[in-house]
């Protein structure tokens, strides 16, 4: 018998899209909450519309996309016009008998459905209520719109990343739809548990924008407390701690040490690199050890205010070692010999070459209707009595409409059918997936 | 009220008499979310971030430190440049809310406690390597066996199990097995044989312990509907490689591995650059190739390029037609740096938005603190230490819990600050028995 979930019991009405509220309300569902994603095909979540991710041979439509697939696996989906009186109506019911209702539009669209916390709480006393408007729905620029970059970019997050004196490296995807994502999920986690203390719900009121400038702290602290110049020579130090010439302050990520770097790797392609980092004086022994004991490694290495000081040439020498064979003979060489040193791995590594992953079950195979045989990402946790589990494949555009509107909310399947006329359920200037007409027969 | 793109507002205002929509202070009479639970934390730099989301939370969390502190008392940067374990700003940070306490678990005395205590615990977090606890007999199934509501996470760098779990790592290695760095970097025409790039602040740590926390809540939902708890066994490596938005889908749907741009997304194929220097040496985020422009958009660029006379051609009527837009893009992109160029980083990011662009300006902490919007939203957080007589600046909710609020009820707990208060006040040794304990090394 499969073991038991978490969130078993709780449903999440989740009116998300794109990236980090639809990625929040995954993690909800593979705890095992009953996750039921809101749409409107002529309003398509942008994920569904994502030219990167349709196999080759697979017919395109808002139903084939991997991106889609993954960031929407364990939920249900409904559509449902908002802007018809019986479709807001319905969505209020489903309201009613719901615990979390989750949203990334900006910040009045749910005031403006009638749908802000204020007449949700009536709809449902203890709702918990997760907003993720870019800079949240208070202060003077609640309005102003995000996606991952542009909050990266606010946030502080962009400048910490990239090689002094060029243009900001930043990060190269949406890091703060990701994390967003976590947020949105830990939000509503947090407040369940006050209202599993008090029987009270909330509202919880994100910033995507603002999540990031937490992930700064130490940064900020040097800015409030020391008077520290963000913008400074030699900053940020690329994959160092300090870069070389630069005045040595801490930059933020852990200690400063040295090497502390990527290195170009055998054979050579683009993604043939590997890091290592010597924390201490004894690590970069056991790198000299390690290498051989080459002459080069002489004793003005031996210190770290040494080895900062001559850090180009330092690197350049380990370099010509690392050339000498591939990232994974080198990640475990190191390993062997106590190194902290890790292959840069692509998606491609991940998927197919690391064998942490795969022994951990992080990529499940399920079927997905459109897409064959496909694989999940799995929780990077092991629950040992209630485990998150992948239990289903993301929704067709509508798909359990039948069985949300009939089973749960009651409506009589005449009704059903009428919304199917009248654009309450499927657009009139739309064609009726096969699916759908399937399931309403 | 309507704020300046027609959007309803509460219409509340700040001193300034800036419309602030609806900002309201958090009613700090309510107690935090983790209200009445009580959490250990045995952590580094791995995981004492997830003891902080718990503890600004409310749960009273006591840290647990070797004697003398825990390791990561000594990264930088410190309280006026001057080293000291007790003036680093990274551990000051990351411990909000703590309590802490020092115990030496390699003793047997240090055991006995540390079950004592876990004995009250509601929760116990740890980021020792796979293994250690366990060998101390203080493993979960030790620790739960006279507690079976406990719930014990362990977050360390690969997990209990499996070939890597016992490799060493460092932020930079989980962000290189992770993908973040297969993923973050330059294009060749900014930066010549550009390596990958691991970017900054030591978000592998925040990577990890965001899964972790998700873990523990939702254990702590399971424990409220069956009394039971668990063993959460979290991995950084897994919850890093599970953070790089579309890498994976796109290998997995096309085969093909997405190359490195500079400051926007990896991609399977070129696109266009999105990031522009501004006059006053500030770089502006579009966030999207082309701005997605309509010809009402354009319209809008058009008129606020004029104010400075640099709209060129754009105001032309004949930019009124979307085909127009799409064959003349790089004049019109030409046109946007030109005015970016002679215009400031915050007025080009201010302009953009206000004509619902979604740009971002790439702020440095030069321009975040202080931030108006931010500081209507109090996020910015007095925090006393009273033995250093001052009051310094923190940042403050990474979520506004309206009912519950997130709080940082007290600076980083100075090492043993409260061996006293928990040992004796609480667990009931005598003053002689803690000399002893001193003296033995133990605490």
């Amino acid at each position: 018998m499969p073991l038991p979930t978490p969130l078993q019991g709780i449903r999440v009405v989740d009116f998300t899209w794109v990236r980090a509220g639809p990625w929040a309300a995954r993690w909800l569902g593979t705890l095992g909450a009953e996750v039921i994603k809101v749409e409107w095909p002529l309003n398509l979540d942008t994920l569904r519309q994502n030219r990167f991710t349709v196999p080759p041979g697979v017919e395109p439509g808002p139903n084939s996309t991997g991106q889609f697939a993954d960031t929407n696996a364990n939920k249900r989906g409904i559509s449902v016009n908002t802007r018809t009186e019986t479709g807001l109506e319905l969505v209020k019911r489903l309201i009613s008998v719901s615990d979390v209702v989750i949203e990334n539009f900006s910040s009045r669209i749910m005031q403006r459905w009638g749908l802000g916390y204020d007449q949700l709480k009536k709809i449902r006393p203890d709702i918990i209520y997760v907003s993720m408007a870019g800079f949240g729905h208070t202060g003077r620029y609640h309005w102003y719109g995000t996606m991952g970059p542009a909050a990266q970019a606010l946030s502080g997050l962009t400048h910490l990343s990239g090689l002094p004196g060029a243009p900001p490296a930043g990060w190269g995807w949406s890091y703060l739809d990701d994390t967003g994502g976590m947020y949105g999920a830990i939000s509503a986690l947090t407040a369940l548990r006050h209202r599993s203390a008090t029987g009270k719900g909330q509202h919880v009121d994100l910033s995507q924008m603002i999540t990031g400038i937490t992930l700064t702290g130490p940064a900020l602290l040097d800015k409030t407390v020391n008077g520290r110049k963000a913008r400074r020579e030699g900053f940020p130090p690329g994959n160092r701690t300090v870069w070389p010439g630069a005045e040595v302050v801490n930059n933020y990520r852990g200690p400063i040490a040295a090497p502390h770097n990527a290195y170009r790797t055998s054979p050579g392609g683009y993604n043939d690199w590997a890091t290592i980092a010597c924390l201490s004086d004894d690590e970069w022994q056991k790198l000299v050890k390690l290498m051989g004991n080459p002459q080069w490694a002489d004793d003005r290495f031996e210190t770290i205010d040494g080895r900062l000081e001559h850090q180009d040439e330092m690197d350049q020498h380990i370099e010509k070692w690392t050339k000498t064979m591939g990232k994974y003979e080198l990640t475990e060489k190191c390993q062997a010999a106590g190194i902290r040193a890790m292959a840069v791995q692509s998606s491609q590594d991940r998927v197919d070459n690391d064998p942490q992953l795969r022994h951990r079950d992080m990529y499940v195979p399920m079927d997905h209707p459109m897409l064959g045989p496909w694989k999940f990402q799995n929780a990077p946790f092991k629950m040992s009595k209630s485990p998150a589990r992948i239990a289903n494949p993301p929704p067709m555009i509508g798909q359990h409409n039948r069985e949300v509107l009939e089973s749960l909310l009651g409506v009589p399947h005449d009704e059903l059918l009428d919304g199917y006329e009248n654009g309450v359920f499927w657009p009139t200037t739309m064609d009726r997936y096969p699916y759908i007409e399937e399931a309403l027969r | 009220m309507t704020s300046a793109n027609g959007n309803p507002s509460n219409g509340s205002y700040g001193q300034d008499g800036v419309d602030i929509g609806g900002a309201r202070p958090a009613d700090l009479s309510q107690p935090g979310s983790l209200n009445g639970l009580r959490a250990l934390e045995i952590c580094d730099e791995k995981g004492q971030f997830c003891g902080k989301l718990m503890a600004d939370n409310g749960a009273d969390l006591i840290k647990i430190e070797p004697p003398g502190g825990e390791a990561c008392r000594s990264f930088g940067p410190y309280l006026d440049d001057i080293p000291h374990r007790e003036r680093s700003l990274s551990f000051w940070h990351y411990n909000t809310s703590k309590r802490g306490i020092t115990l030496n678990l390699e003793t047997k005395p240090g055991q006995d406690i540390f079950k004592q205590l876990a004995a009250t615990a509601d929760i116990v977090l740890e980021s020792r390597q796979p293994g250690y606890l366990e060998s101390l007999g203080l493993g979960y199934s030790a620790l739960s066996a006279d507690n079976p509501g406990l719930i014990m996470c362990s977050l360390t760098p690969y997990g209990q199990t499996g070939p890597w779990r016992d490799y060493v790592s460092s932020d930079i290695t989980q962000l290189a097995g992770g993908g973040q760095m297969a993923s973050s970097g330059y294009d060749e025409i900014d930066v010549p044989a550009p390596p990958p790039i691991a970017p900054g602040g030591g978000n592998s740590w925040h990577i990890g312990a965001h899964y972790a926390y998700i873990g523990l809540m939702a254990a702590l939902y399971y424990r409220f509907l069956t009394g039971e708890g668990q063993y959460i066994d979290a991995s950084i490596h897994e919850a890093c490689a599970l953070t790089t938005e579309g890498a994976i889908a796109i290998y997995l749907s096309t085969g093909d591995v997405v190359q490195r741009h500079t400051g926007r997304h990896a991609a399977p194929d070129m696109s266009p650059a999105i990031q522009f220097p501004t006059g006053d040496g500030g770089w502006l985020n579009t966030t999207r190739s082309g701005t997605n422009l309509t010809p009402a958009r354009l319209k809008l660029l058009a008129e606020w390029f004029d104010q400075t006379g640099m709209a060129e051609d754009l105001t032309d009527a004949r930019y009124q037609d979307p085909e127009v837009i799409a064959a003349e893009n790089d004049h019109i992109v030409q046109v946007m740096k030109n005015f970016f160029m002679n215009s400031t980083l915050l007025d080009s990011f201010h302009g953009g938005q206000q004509r619902d662009f979604p740009w971002g300006a790439i702020r440095s902490m030069d321009e975040i603190v202080g931030d108006d919007h931010l500081t209507d939203r109090e996020f910015f957080k007095e925090v006393e230490h009273p033995e250093l007589g001052r009051t310094f600046t923190y940042p403050g909710p990474a979520m506004l819990l309206n009912g519950s609020p997130w709080r940082i009820s007290r600076r980083a707990p100075l090492i043993g600050e409260h061996n006293s208060e928990i040992l004796q006040g609480e667990l009931g040794l005598t003053n002689s028995q803690l000399l002893l304990l001193a003296e033995g090394r133990v605490i």
